[in-house]
């Protein structure tokens, strides 16, 4: 590996410059991706990147620099580039690197038989699920995308402590787009599969969620203004959690960004949320042994029976709060500076099946989708008001899909209102998930 | 970056798969940014991205390669590897170039490059800031102030011959204050940027922006909800132009009309939108936040009529679309780096200004919202369906601008929405943004001048 080379010409340099405590993390990614369109492939895509992280303390301040480049002309940029940073940091805290947990979980997060997946797998599997997402009804117009894509990423992280860790993932990723007709009316929806295995039988049933989504969802109308129940499908709600999240991270909370600050040990939603941080979770999307700064991962309640339990922290914000870092200290990539990010972060699923929310909920409207999340939420107050399009519920049963229609509410207010909590668990690209749950109250506008 | 006889190679490589077609996009960009957090320098960091893609098109398929390791072998490697995928006759040989240099000419010079600012001084205007957003009321709690500068070098070199280099160097600011009761807390934020170096920085009106910010925050702290239903909206000018962009602007873009994607795919010559709208996309704007000399596959960029007098008059249109659609590229291919294949995108775009007066807008609706300021917005260019967000908003009540209303979102679908624009004034002024979309995070400008939608559906709590 030419990159531990290069972490001893620059860690020496480092230290020759005076730089009290350094790091490097550095990252290397490849990927393929096979893209069908009409029958063809169209699209074909190769890529190998990587670049490194480098970050330096000098009296107790921090300084960060990146490049994508690994010659050796980089190093004195690199040092000149922490050293200017440090100076101009003003923290109150003093920073320091990590020396390394004591032990390490094994989290599986590589499988070795993706690699038997050659692009011309890929090839099949893109042109099949355009197929029969094509033949699955005469009202599919068009499908826009259809591709199938697998990656691996290589990490290495060392610094001045002697920490020095590697790691290894990869996945597969397949997504398909496409478009519904009835007369002027046009609905485009689609659905992804992320994960470690995949074949021909997946692929077709991807075709097939994302074909029934956009065909079920034609003829749709609008909904009379009003206060309603709403029951928000899994992938909704997986959406709106993961707007607000920031909301649990303890770097929110030390700059004084999150409502929740100083609610530890309180009781912060209903008693039917518990809310995990599970980065041990086997298959999850985010499952990690350690985060950016070398600390070692591990499973914990955030919500716990609607009790706030803790924040996720990385080692600058877990000093701020005279706590330990939550091993949630991740860069999201080798550039930017390292923040706090959830791993496979999800409510905890009930026991009621979607067809006994139905029935609870009697009368009201299912949201299967939400728009706008980055501007129609604020993540700072928790205010949301966002377009959404579903179907109607008369009587304990599907009637019709509903569209043009937002909903607007409190994301803080949702957490406490729960009404019911459905056994639906799912995972969104994100790593972030829900069961489907109902509320009571919710303002709807339309017509 | 890399010398002609490599680019050839490359080229050459590139088409021994049998293609008609090949470019090389390389890139290097340098970035600093800095940013403050209730007053203090939280984080500063500085970097450097560097890279080449390869792009290959032989008829309607498409092969895109690109990496960092920049050096001869592995480049004509990866080259060879994208050539595989395409079967047909080699078409390999040696090429040479006609040589233009776009940044000798430039629609955006940069006084003072970013690299030869000291951060301290940076720091120091962003603290006039943050001082002035705490000063402006003791309810604003918490501020963030942050600076993002990059100087990308790129070059693009193509089989027919182009070479085409440039420098662009861009500047932005983020100003946000938070204000905060015994309950919750809102924000305000405007986030200005340029195609200029430090200077931006320097000339900006800081304290004005932060005194606007925390106003901002602070009114819509103790604003009502907004009511919910179907009412006339008065959107004003600058980041309002938010509202084209995506009920309109995405779906003119040929990465969707090529494939029918777009309710306006198959409309030019139709009216489309209410006569009182006309609307341009025009990429050469002198150090507009959206402006590009040359697009990032070679094309000088143009103003491009898209709508004159609600008559659909042109797409925005890149070269693999464009041969799809039997269209001529329109100087709109953009990509945020090496790592996206470049599609066409939007550079700066607005509704043209009109011959309605602000007062007679206002004056002449008897119930309705005013949106002072936007926040962003999402569309799906297929369905034409879009929604954005009311940063600030007011009531009007017979024609007088009453009450703050908070959290509200406007939907609809794009051509519904513009058949019901039915005032526009005259004070056109643009705003500056980032448009994602399939290559990557670009940088944009959105305007117009008022307008005024005769309904639209309004969500709010009320």
């Amino acid at each position: 590996m030419e990159i531990k080379e290069f972490t001893k010409k620059l860690f020496a340099s480092a230290k020759e410059a005076g730089i009290e405590q350094y790091e490097l993390y550095y990252m290397q990614e490849g990927s393929l991706r096979v893209s069908a369109y009409n029958g063809e492939i169209e699209k074909f895509s190769q890529s190998q990147t990587g670049g490194f992280g480098f970050r330096g303390i000098i009296n107790g301040k921090t300084g960060n620099f990146y490049s994508e480049s690994l010659s050796e002309d980089i190093i004195p940029l690199a040092i000149k580039g922490v050293i200017t940073n440090c100076e101009v940091t003003g923290t109150e805290e003093k920073q320091e690197l990590f020396p390394g947990s004591e032990v390490y979980p094994k989290v599986e997060t590589y499988f070795p038989e993706l690699n038997k997946i050659s692009a011309e797998d890929k090839a099949r599997f893109a042109l099949l699920a355009e197929k029969t997402a094509k033949e699955f009804s005469p009202e599919i117009e068009s499908v826009n995308t259809s591709l199938c894509d697998s990656g691996e990423a290589e990490n290495y992280l060392a610094n001045s402590l002697g920490l020095e860790l590697e790691s290894k993932s990869n996945y597969i990723v397949a997504l398909v787009e496409l478009t519904a007709r009835k007369g002027e009316e046009v609905k485009e929806k689609g659905d992804i599969y992320i994960g470690h295995c995949f074949d021909e039988e997946k692929a077709k049933a991807l075709a097939i969620s994302a074909a029934k989504k956009a065909v079920s969802a034609l003829g749709g109308t609008g909904v009379q203004s009003g206060k309603k129940r709403v029951i928000f499908k899994n992938e909704a709600f997986c959406d709106i959690l993961a707007t607000f999240a920031d909301n649990f991270s303890g770097e929110s909370a030390r700059k004084g960004f999150s409502l929740l600050t100083g609610k530890i040990g309180e009781k912060i939603a209903s008693e039917k949320i518990t809310l995990w941080d599970r980065p041990l979770l086997k298959d999850g999307y985010a499952s990690s042994a350690f985060d950016s700064e070398g600390v070692a991962c591990y499973d914990k309640s955030v919500i716990e029976k609607g009790v706030l339990k803790t924040f996720l922290h990385n080692l600058k914000s877990a000093a701020y709060f005279k706590t330990k870092s939550t091993g949630n200290g991740f860069k999201p990539s080798y550039k930017g500076a390292v923040g706090v990010s959830a791993t496979n972060f999800f409510i905890e699923k009930g026991e009621t099946d979607f067809d006994g929310l139905l029935e609870k909920m009697q009368n009201g409207i299912i949201v299967t989708e939400v728009e706008g999340l980055h501007a129609g939420a604020n993540v700072v107050s928790g205010d949301f008001s966002l377009a959404a399009e579903g179907f109607m519920v008369e009587n304990g049963k599907i009637t019709h899909p509903v569209e043009q229609i937002t909903i607007a509410g409190n994301f803080y207010e949702l957490l406490k209102t729960i009404a019911q909590v459905g056994n639906d668990l799912y995972f969104n690209s994100s790593a972030v998930g829900s069961p489907s749950l109902m509320f009571e109250d919710i303002s709807v506008s339309g017509l | 970056m890399l010398c002609e006889n490599i680019v050839s190679d490359i080229l050459s490589a590139a088409v021994s798969g049998g293609a008609g077609f090949a470019e090389v996009f390389e890139e290097k960009t340098v970035k600093d940014s800095l940013s403050l957090i209730n007053g203090k320098t939280d984080s500063a960091l500085s970097g450097v991205e560097a890279g080449v893609g390869i792009r290959i098109i032989e008829g309607e398929k498409v092969v895109y390669v690109y990496t960092n390791k920049t050096d001869r072998e592995s480049l004509l490697k990866l080259a060879q590897n994208g050539a595989q995928m395409l079967k047909g006759i080699n078409k390999s040989g040696a090429y040479s170039f006609d040589k233009t240099d776009y940044s000798l000419k430039t629609l955006y010079p940069a006084e003072i490059l970013p690299s030869e600012v000291k951060k301290e001084e940076i720091a120091a205007i962003l603290k006039t800031g943050s001082d002035t957003a705490f000063k402006y009321d003791k309810r604003i709690t918490q501020t963030s102030f942050s600076y993002l500068a990059s100087t990308q070098n790129v070059l693009i070199a193509n089989t027919e011959g182009l070479w085409a280099t440039d420098e662009r160097t861009r500047t932005r600011v983020f100003i946000n204050a938070v204000a905060s009761d015994e309950r919750e807390k809102q924000n305000g934020y405007f986030g200005p940027g340029a195609m200029k170096g430090f200077e931006f920085l320097r000339d900006l009106d800081i304290v004005g922006l932060s005194n606007e910010a925390a106003r901002v925050a602070v009114t819509m702290l103790t604003a009502g909800a907004c009511p919910s239903g179907r009412f006339p909206v008065i959107i004003d000018n600058g980041f309002g132009g938010v509202i084209f962009h995506e009920a309109c602007g995405h779906g003119l873009e040929a990465a969707a009309v090529s494939k029918g994607a777009s309710v306006f795919a198959g409309k030019i010559g139709k009216q489309i939108a209410n006569p009182k709208v006309s609307a341009y996309d025009d990429g050469t704007i002198v150090n507009a936040w959206g402006s590009v000399n040359v697009d990032d596959e070679g094309h000088p960029s143009q103003k491009n009529l898209l709508i004159e007098n609600g008559i659909l008059k042109g797409y925005m249109v890149d070269r693999f679309n464009g041969a799809r659609m039997g269209a001529a590229a329109t100087g709109s291919s953009r990509r945020q780096s090496y790592k996206f294949m470049p599609v066409s995108r939007m550079t700066n775009t607005y509704i043209a200004p009109g011959t309605d007066s602000r007062d007679d807008i206002i004056a002449s609706t008897k119930f309705g919202i005013y949106a002072k300021y936007m926040g962003g917005g999402s569309v799906n260019p297929a369905s034409g369906e879009f929604n954005f967000a009311v940063n600030e908003g007011y009531i009007i009540r017979d024609g007088k601008i009453c009450e703050p209303v908070r959290g509200a979102t406007l939907i609809g679908k794009g051509s519904q929405v513009l058949t019901d624009i039915d005032m526009v004034s005259s004070d056109l002024k643009l705003a500056e943004g980032m448009c994602g979309a399939s290559s990557g995070s670009i940088p944009v400008c959105v305007g117009q001048p008022m307008i005024r939608v005769k309904e639209i559906t309004v969500g709010g709590r009320g």
